[in-house]
């Protein structure tokens, strides 16, 4: 054997997730976390620029390339890119709670929706921000039957015997049936003593038909099973993965589930994960990565809700192209290619487990359609949700995500558009960032003559870092204090020590080390206010050109509904501050939460919104903003605070006017 | 019926900027209409054009460029002089190319002594132009400002990652800035609301979009300047009312066309005519986009954007 060889074993500990593995050695760190099952943020999918996989190498040897990401201070405490190591000896391995993707123990995101559901009733005015007139009539049904069981004289086929009854009984014609139920039937028949509950779901119009639906019988149970009957609903984001488990008999929300989407282990944003593709496997990497997000959600809500597997009978699913078709296991690369084609729109409904799903195999999962490669489904879920189709009042829907999504419109005609915000309304490329929950800063407070903060962290804990809503605040607070100019950087002449320069650059001091739970001072750099400045540039250059290119002025708008990850934690205000928003009548704001899996829950619970998905998405006109160009000059015009054309901004004018300090 | 020509109607008028001292001070801007639409409005004062002079002695100008400024190139109060009394020059652009740390990175003390000399030596104002370094521009513009305190220069270029303490030594020691920005004409006007955001009176702001030459991109500096123009006389953004610098000469003599000798290449023509053709031609493609100051090198090129203007102009 050669001293070079890949042949040699090694064994590589983890902690806290107390696991070892044993990999070659040369093995990729960064892979042989992945494949021990620890989950560690890649923001960049392994490329050793984001800075986010940082390690700490207790005991053992690594071979690194150092990059201009690690400090020196950080360097010789043993930190290392996990994508950047390859293994040499023998590891002991810590994870630190910044690199880490909360998995199993899972950080259970303040749950946006039910706070929605508050919100709504207690105003009127709110309640008409969700759809109408739609009937509780979910998608799938479970159907109780009792037979005459066969004689010599009625010797009639299981099959046949079953049809006739479910005519009989309930009037059903032309079902076809699932092959699974065939197989199992004759037994089941017998075992419930003639007595059964049969599922149906209704499938996708047939073609010419008038939107008539039929439906498929995709189960038969012995017995008597109708009280237990659930269903999940999912928004598969780019960032997290949300779940509900969905009581439907009741016509309820039983339980919430939130996970990071484990694919951020492969890249951060969707190209990122696209290009991944092209490794051996890759898609089935990622496809696999998301599937494994949802069985983790799956379980989690089964044990904690103590309800059997096979009592999952129906699965809705919404999501951004590029995630659904990661999920379904499509090929993702046309979609970043010009003229960025997705491979479908209206996704055929699909047997879960076929998918790696661990659900019983008569579930079907139902994927809401989607408008283009950049406006998924994730978007016509919201608009279904939210009832924009079903209105006069003209609307502007904003999805605040990695991808912000945008539609203006009303019952009579909408027009859609994407912008890549990037990922810094979830903490992404944000030093000290991370998702909205517990030790994440959101609030944000002041004092102007010191700039001495006050905050307010998720859970009241110590924080660990600022998530999305928290870095808005943030920047609207010390833009209005004089802490920053409007170009995003900071005056670095005030007389206060938390103003300081960093390894990125100027930064400020948000929290003191002791004070946390990562042990360094929790700070804010110009770079994270840059990412921030282009990610609200972005969306408000997305808006301002569609709402032009249809003849309309922001003032037009009757009503603007805020969906994504910011959601209903957002200050209005502070938003508006930085130029997020425009700055009309609060009472025009509206805040929904995840719009995505709103729609996917109404889906769950209605077949009328099954009509109303497909009719969304086909009365929906797509912009591609990249070919326009007054986007570029909207784009740059917004990389300001609050903006390059203050008079757009007139009460923040008025407040940026108070003689701000030198 | 009597056809009426259609009349732009204007809200706005470019900021009137005074700079340099005594009797040959210079007042730039005023405009009340776009660029020679004089039967819509007023142009109160003529485009300037500020003759280019080196601080050091240019290694590579064009034999056509060089020949008019044999044997003061390396003596930089004699080639100014020589701008302002053999060819009649308004305003006296100092390039201080010397300072540049990838070139002979001559310290800013030395820079701004060079700098005092020719200020004094001459009555026209003088535009100082630095290297775009922003560190190096930072320590020599502020010294430049600070030892030629009261003799109210136009300084630049001032950048967004330069622009605070090159502008706070322009606040102190009054004098003009050029803020400088990539064709763009919103990072333009963001730069002009830091630079009032800092305090830099709007009496003392220039602004400089940044130009190329004929065959180089100059259709995207027209539309730029076009469009600021249009933004300050007729959309009353304040924030863009100010009169516009055009770095042109610098530009013009260093692409490839200017140096091929007439022999190498016999169907460019004649390879003086043609350096200083591209370099009137580009100037006067600007002036019509809405430059007020040109900086401009070769004097038969100046000549002929005089005329042009004198033409235009003419009642």
């Amino acid at each position: 054997m050669t001293k070079n060889s890949t042949n040699k074993k090694r064994r590589v500990h983890f902690d806290p997730d107390n696991v070892d593995i044993v990999v070659e050695e040369g093995a990729s760190l960064l892979g042989t976390a992945i494949a021990a099952g620890v989950h560690i943020y890649a923001d960049c999918g392994g490329a050793g620029v984001c800075g986010t996989c940082k390690v700490l190498i207790k005991e053992g040897e690594v071979e690194s390339t150092r990059t201009e990401k690690l400090s020196d201070e950080e360097y010789e405490r043993g930190f290392r890119q996990a994508c950047q190591s390859r293994v040499i000896t023998d590891l002991e391995v810590f994870v630190p709670v910044e690199s880490r993707l909360e998995v199993g123990a899972l950080a259970r995101e303040r749950s946006a929706d039910w706070e929605i559901s508050k919100k709504v009733a207690a105003t009127s005015q709110k309640l008409e921000t969700l759809a109408t007139e739609w009937t509780f009539n979910p998608p799938i049904s479970k159907l109780f039957l009792e037979l005459t069981p066969p004689t010599l004289a009625n010797n009639v086929s299981d099959l046949t015997r079953l049809l006739r009854g479910l005519k009989e009984r309930y009037n059903l014609n032309n079902l076809s049936v699932d092959f699974n139920v065939v197989k199992k039937m004759a037994r089941v028949l017998r075992e419930g003593n003639w007595k059964v509950t049969v599922t149906t779901l209704v499938t996708e119009p047939k073609t010419g038909s008038n939107g008539e639906r039929s439906s498929i019988l995709t189960n038969i149970e012995p017995r008597d099973t109708r009280r237990r009957f659930y269903s999940l609903a999912f928004d598969i984001g780019t960032t997290a993965v949300r779940a509900q488990l969905i009581d439907l008999n009741r016509g309820k929300v039983q339980a919430d589930g939130i996970q990071y989407n484990r694919q951020i282990s492969y890249g951060g944003d969707v190209i990122t994960r696209i290009n991944y593709c092209k490794q051996p496997d890759g898609l089935t990497t990622l496809q696999q990565a998301v599937v494994g997000t949802m069985n983790e959600l799956i379980n989690d809500l089964l044990r904690q809700f103590r309800i059997k597997r096979e009592n999952i009978y129906h699965i809705v699913v919404a999501g951004n192209t590029t995630m659904m078709q990661f999920l379904l296991g499509l090929e993702p690369e046309f979609l970043r290619l010009h003229p960025y084609v997705p491979t479908i729109n209206i996704p055929p409904l699909v047997k879960a487990n076929s998918l790696g799903l661990e659900v019983g195999e008569h579930v079907y999962l139902y994927a809401l359609p989607s408008v283009a490669s950049y406006v998924g489904a994730d978007i016509v879920s919201g608009i279904i949700g939210t009832g924009v189709y079903q209105r006069r009042k003209l609307t502007l829907y904003v999805d605040i995500g990695t991808n912000g999504e945008i539609v203006v419109g009303n019952s009579d005609w909408m027009v859609s558009a994407s912008c890549s915000a990037g990922p810094a309304f979830e903490g992404g490329g944000v030093k000290h960032g991370m998702i909205a929950t517990q030790g994440a800063i959101e609030g944000f407070e002041v004092n102007p003559s010191n700039l001495e903060p006050t905050i307010e962290v998720i859970g009241n804990t110590k924080p660990k870092g600022i998530c999305g809503s928290g870095l808005v605040n943030i920047t609207a607070k010390l833009l209005e204090a004089g802490g920053i100019g409007q170009d995003g950087k900071f005056k670095t002449d005030l007389p206060t020590k938390r103003i300081r320069e960093g390894v990125d650059g100027y930064e400020y001091v948000l929290c003191w080390a002791p004070e946390t739970q990562i042990n360094e001072d929790i700070v804010i750099t110009e770079v994270d206010l840059d990412n921030l400045i282009r990610a609200k540039g972005a969306m408000y250059a997305g808006y301002k050109t569609l709402i032009k290119s249809v003849g309309l002025a922001s003032a037009d708008l009757e009503q603007v509904i805020i969906a994504g990850a910011l959601g209903s934690h957002l200050d209005i205000e502070n938003a508006i501050f930085i130029g997020l928003f425009p700055d009309i009548p609060r009472d025009r704001y509206i805040f929904i939460g995840n719009g995505s899996l709103l729609g996917a829950r109404l889906t769950s619970f209605s077949t009328d919104m099954l009509d109303a998905g497909a009719k969304v998405a086909g009365m929906m006109t797509n912009f591609e903003l990249s070919e326009r160009t007054d986007f570029n000059n909207n784009y740059i015009a917004a990389l300001f605070l609050p903006h390059t054309n203050i008079d757009d901004f007139p009460s923040v004018k008025e407040k940026l006017a108070k003689p701000q300090k030198n | 019926m009597v056809f009426e020509i259609p009349k732009t109607s204007y809200t706005g008028k470019v900021r009137e900027i005074k700079v340099g001292k005594g009797d040959k001070s210079v007042t730039v801007g005023g405009e009340t209409a776009y660029p020679f639409y004089l039967f819509e409005g007023e142009m109160p004062h003529l485009p300037k054009i500020a003759m280019e002079v080196w601080d050091s002695p240019p290694a590579e100008w064009a034999e056509a460029a060089l020949e008019p400024f044999l044997g003061v190139t390396d003596d930089p109060v004699a080639w100014a002089k020589k701008c302002i009394n053999d060819y009649g020059a308004e305003m006296i652009a100092l390039q201080l190319v010397s300072t540049d740390p990838n070139g002979l990175d001559r310290g800013a003390d030395e820079a701004a002594e060079v700098v005092k000399k020719v200020a004094d030596a001459i009555d026209v104002p003088l535009i100082v132009w630095g290297t775009a370094n922003h560190e190096k521009d930072t320590e020599v513009l502020r010294r430049v400002c600070e030892l030629c305190q009261g003799k109210n220069l136009i300084i630049g270029p001032t950048e967004e990652g330069d622009h605070k303490k090159i502008g706070a030594s322009a606040i102190g020691y009054h004098h003009t800035l050029i803020a400088s920005t990539p064709i763009d004409i919103n990072l333009a006007k963001q730069l002009n609301i830091l630079l009032g955001n800092l305090g830099v009176p709007d009496e003392q702001i220039m602004i400089d979009p940044t130009v190329s030459g004929i065959g180089y991109g100059i259709e995207y500096c027209f539309s730029v300047m076009e469009r600021m123009r249009m933004a300050g006389l007729t959309q009353q953004d304040e924030k863009l009312q100010f009169p516009i610098v055009c770095n042109i000469s610098k530009e013009v003599w260093k692409i490839k066309e200017v140096h091929i000798p007439t022999e190498e290449d016999p169907s460019l023509g004649d390879a003086k005519k043609r350096g200083i053709l591209i370099e009137a031609i580009s100037a006067m493609v600007l002036l019509l986009a809405g430059g007020d100051v040109l900086i401009m090198r070769h004097p038969e090129a100046i000549k002929l954007v005089r005329d042009m203007v004198a033409e235009l102009t003419a009642s």
